[in-house]
């Protein structure tokens, strides 16, 4: 789990070095310039990376992309979508599981998963 | 009106030619210590600045940041910080990636060389302090004693003797010089020195390819370590 006090740049900066990646070489496996990629770890883009670009990165750097994404400030596509296409029983459903701990979550999308592949045989 | 961060010049001591170049070997010795000894160029000068100096390297708007059109790029001692100017971003000038490599590799020359003598300096003590002025700024075109002791150090990093004679002899199939008189020099500039300059750049660019720096920085390696020459002195076996 990443240190929540540190912004999403240091850890995007520590994670990186940490890797034994230079500025402008991980810049260039990411696919972006070193002056950005040196925006991003100093928190002065006036954007947040878009989520695909924080995804990426995380990836190549072996880390919890959805995590990643969040920290950033940034809700992945997908997620945005399924919100979307449930307009009024997704955002009920976030709210009702709201203020469970990580561990009952997990355990719930656990049993929702078993749920589904039972569902899946008949 | 826009900022001008006015950078106080500090005093540093004379420094031998042959003391600068073996504070280059040295780092390089210490980056094989603790990584993987250099064996062909290009010298990571970017690794051994993140990786083994860890020391915060960041391509910014340095120019806009301390208000001076020429800087090229900073190193701040108390928040162990080298900055580079955006101009030089080799993804965006790749005919720069040699003077972005340059300009980091001058800066640690000052956080090798200058540093510890700052640091019993006490009219420089906010120098350590964070958030603290730029120690030393590199602009274009300016040379004073540090900014030269800075280069120097730059060129023994990235252009190492021996690695230098090796990829020449590699090259040129031989460990002999080269003169000038040898090369085809142009008739562009209405001074030979300077249609001289261009045939020597035009020479060393293969080499300055493969150390990933500039051509100019290459002729000039190579003269220093007489591999391109006024005149062959004939040898005596």
């Amino acid at each position: 789990m990443a240190d929540p006090r540190k912004t999403f740049g240091d850890l995007l900066r520590a994670t990186r070095v940490a890797k034994g990646h230079s500025l402008r070489k991980f810049a260039e496996m990411a696919d972006m310039s070193p002056t950005y990629l040196s925006q991003v770890e100093q928190g002065k883009v006036e954007r947040a990376p878009t989520a695909e670009r924080v995804r990426t990165v995380a990836e190549l750097l072996g880390q919890n992309a959805d995590e990643w994404i969040a920290l950033a400030g940034r809700v992945a596509d997908d997620l945005t979508d399924i919100i979307k296409n449930e307009p009024q029983a997704m955002p009920a459903l976030l709210r009702a599981v709201k203020g469970l701990t990580a561990d009952e979550l997990r355990e719930l999308t656990e049993q929702i998963r078993d749920q589904q592949k039972d569902g899946g045989k008949e | 009106m826009k900022r001008r961060v006015a950078v106080r010049q500090y005093k540093v001591p004379f420094l031998p030619e042959k003391r600068i170049e073996d504070q280059a070997e040295l780092l390089l010795a210490e980056w094989a210590e603790s990584h993987l000894a250099v064996s062909e160029p290009p010298v990571p000068i970017e690794d051994i600045l993140e990786l083994h100096l860890e020391l915060a390297f960041i391509v910014a708007d340095l120019q806009t940041e301390l208000g001076h059109r020429d800087v090229l790029g900073g190193i701040w001692f108390g928040d162990r910080m080298i900055k580079v100017d955006q101009s030089l971003d080799p993804s965006i000038a790749p005919k720069l990636l040699g003077r972005y490599r340059f300009t980091l590799a001058h800066e640690v020359g000052h956080w090798r060389l200058h540093r510890q003598h700052l640091m019993d300096d006490p009219s420089a003590k906010s120098l350590f302090e964070a958030n603290c002025e730029p120690a030393f700024v590199q602009r274009s075109g300016a040379n004073p004693p540090e900014e030269i002791q800075a280069n120097a150090f730059a060129a023994c990093a990235l252009m190492p003797r021996q690695l230098v004679y090796d990829a020449w002899s590699q090259w040129r199939d031989s460990d002999k010089p080269v003169a000038i008189s040898d090369l085809p020099v142009g008739d562009y500039h209405a001074d030979r020195q300077a249609n001289e300059k261009m045939a020597m750049d035009q020479f060393s660019k293969p080499l300055a390819e493969r150390f990933e720096v500039s051509a100019q920085a290459m002729r000039y390696r190579l003269q220093k370590l007489e591999l391109l020459v006024k005149k062959v002195q004939p040898r005596l076996f």
